[in-house]
């Protein structure tokens, strides 16, 4: 009889897990998101991991993070762009912070994706914000205002600062300096069904970003300009699809 | 059933509870006054509910020296309500530690209608401005994040946060949209020159001001353009370069030579309570200021072009002059006891 009463709840309790569980993973015509901070293929490992960069010079990661914004997926037949509104900011640091859940997209066939990295300018302007946008989460800059649209930190023995650290904080929304930028990749085929969530992985390959700098000359930038406009230009080819399904 | 009634009561009186506390909070939006014939302010209220709490937090804020990384400094250390909120006997002000900063503390008046804020103008929001000060090593030297921790410990201020938001949760946005409720509504319209200007009975210009207004008009009114005695823009008033801070000024933002030794114009309202002047606080007198525009401008690329033509004036001139500026005085301003620290006893 005690036996029975033990098995009776351990049903209950498991299909009460059941239940939640399914409610939590199957939203109706989701898309997930995944950005996966890459170094040249590998998973990004800060802090510890020394990477080689493309002049060879060996380096180390300590902080990657920036926002994304204005998702668009171009449908197979439309050709148009469905925007997803909202601020994303994506932090090494924190791997919760790499997925992006996106609900409510149309039931079909998407052949492209379209986000911008960084702030738009109007929100740039718009007073206090919260959330990803909260000025304290450090992406904000207060003295000229404006958003830090992306950050990488790092350090090697090739660069003649204090402790050897380079520091790149790419901000700026007014002209001639916009460093936000637009990434298109290509898909092929992703579909979105009515019930289940589609997930779609991309690699922000940190390389990349570095691909154009000789850390050895440019290790600090921290102001909008003409070198935080060439980062940028950089950072726009960080990004690549790695898995669809 | 004694057992009983005692929980039914507790229950009531907590379900009481609950709904007074629901109701309490947010208080009753205010409609921010435009005074007559004045144009549009820039900042708007419809995205900052203003509200009696609201306006309260902020001025709690603004005069706790609890938002500094020592608890020893308060934006009212160094913006006094009683000089139109700038620091008086400072030509540049002090912040943690007795460290000094490089510019001279502006005067906050009427910051609902500028366009950008700080001398170079870096600042694009009233709403973000507060993060300057709050932040600034030579300031505050408060972390954001630490700084929402230490208020959200505080009793008192979770419950004029709930006041003035509904909602007890302290927040980065709120702790910035309380302030500039409170900063967005330093208001001076109620100077003699305004009296005058509405035509109020009684009310008029002595021959001294009017002639001092006539000069006013004819020297000075491209760039503190009425009624808010500003117009916002950057320029280089050839003021001596200094070899000590080599302030660039408006370049530092831009980057760009041409905006070199450009400062924001500032308002002249309240100007006979609010020295020191210019942007690092030279001059301590308003007739060396009128001096230096008669005889101190240095030439440089980047000079104003209104200054390009040399400003005559006689000794009595300048009388008049600061005569018609002493008429931007606002005494319902200065000691408004709304703008004040709040007593609590």
């Amino acid at each position: 009889m005690k036996g029975m009463s033990v098995l009776l709840l351990l049903i209950s309790v498991l299909f009460w897990g059941f239940a939640a569980e399914g409610k939590l993973t199957r939203p109706a015509n989701g898309l997930k998101l995944i950005f996966k901070p890459v170094f040249r293929g590998g998973s990004l490992c800060l802090h510890t991991q020394a990477y080689i960069d493309f002049h060879g010079d060996t380096l180390y990661v300590d902080a990657l993070r920036f926002y994304i914004s204005s998702i668009m997926l171009k449908s197979k037949d439309g050709g148009n762009y469905k925007k997803i509104p909202g601020y994303h900011l994506i932090d090494a640091e924190d791997s919760t912070t790499e997925s992006i859940r996106i609900t409510g997209v149309d039931e079909g066939t998407y052949t492209a994706i379209r986000f911008q990295i960084g702030v738009d300018s109007l929100t740039n302007v718009s007073g206090a914000l919260d959330g990803d946008l909260d000025p304290a989460k450090g992406m904000y800059w207060a003295w000229n205002t404006g958003y830090i649209h992306a950050k990488l930190e790092g350090h090697a023995k090739v660069c003649p600062t204090l402790h050897q650290e380079f520091e790149f904080h790419i901000g700026g929304y007014l002209p001639p300096y916009q460093t936000i930028r637009s990434v298109e990749l290509d898909l092929g085929t992703l579909k979105i069904r009515a019930n289940g969530e589609s997930v779609l992985t991309l690699h922000c390959d940190v390389s990349k970003w570095l691909a154009e700098t000789d850390l050895a000359k440019t290790n600090s930038v921290l102001i909008p300009g003409r070198q935080a406009m060439k980062l940028a230009d950089n950072y726009k080819e960080m990004f690549s699809v790695c898995t669809i399904y | 059933m004694n057992k009983n009634r005692t929980t039914c009561l507790v229950l009531t009186l907590l379900t009481l509870v609950t709904l007074v506390a629901a109701v309490s909070g947010p208080g009753k939006e205010i409609r921010f006054a435009v005074p007559q014939s004045w144009p549009k302010p820039k900042y708007d209220f419809k995205n900052n509910r203003l509200s009696l709490e609201g306006f309260e937090l902020g001025r709690a804020l603004f005069y706790d020296p609890l938002l500094s990384s020592d608890s020893s400094i308060s934006c009212a250390s160094c913006h006094l309500s009683f000089t139109a909120f700038t620091h008086a006997d400072h030509k540049l002000s002090h912040g943690i530690e007795g460290l000094r900063g490089t510019r001279n503390s502006p005067v906050l008046i009427n910051l609902a209608w500028n366009t950008s804020f700080m001398w170079d103008g870096g600042v694009n929001n009233l709403e973000v401005q507060a993060i300057n000060p709050l932040t600034s090593p030579v300031e505050m030297n408060s972390k954001l994040p630490e700084l929402i921790a230490k208020l959200s410990r505080s009793v008192k201020y979770r419950k004029l946060f709930f006041k003035a938001f509904g909602d007890s949760l302290i927040t980065t946005q709120k702790l910035l949209k309380s302030l500039a409720q409170f900063t967005g509504n330093l208001v001076s319209c109620n100077s003699k020159y305004d009296s005058v200007m509405r035509r109020e009975p009684g009310v008029r210009f002595s021959d001294r001001e009017l002639e001092g207004y006539k000069i006013f008009k004819s020297n000075c009114e491209t760039c503190h353009k009425e009624p808010l005695f500003t117009n916002f823009a950057f320029e280089n008033i050839g003021l001596a370069g200094d070899s000590i801070l080599k302030d660039t000024g408006r370049m530092k933002i831009t980057n760009n030579p041409e905006d070199s030794l450009k400062f924001k114009v500032p308002t002249l309202r309240n100007i006979e309570y609010s020295a020191p002047y210019f942007h690092d606080g030279r001059v301590n007198k308003l007739k060396e200021v009128i001096d230096h525009y008669t005889s101190g401008i240095v030439q440089s690329p980047t000079l104003a072009k209104q200054l390009e033509r040399k400003i005559i004036l006689s000794g009595e001139q300048k009388k008049d002059l600061v005569a018609f500026l002493k008429t931007l005085t606002d005494k319902s301003f200065l000691y408004n006891m709304q703008f004040r620290q709040a007593i609590s006893f």
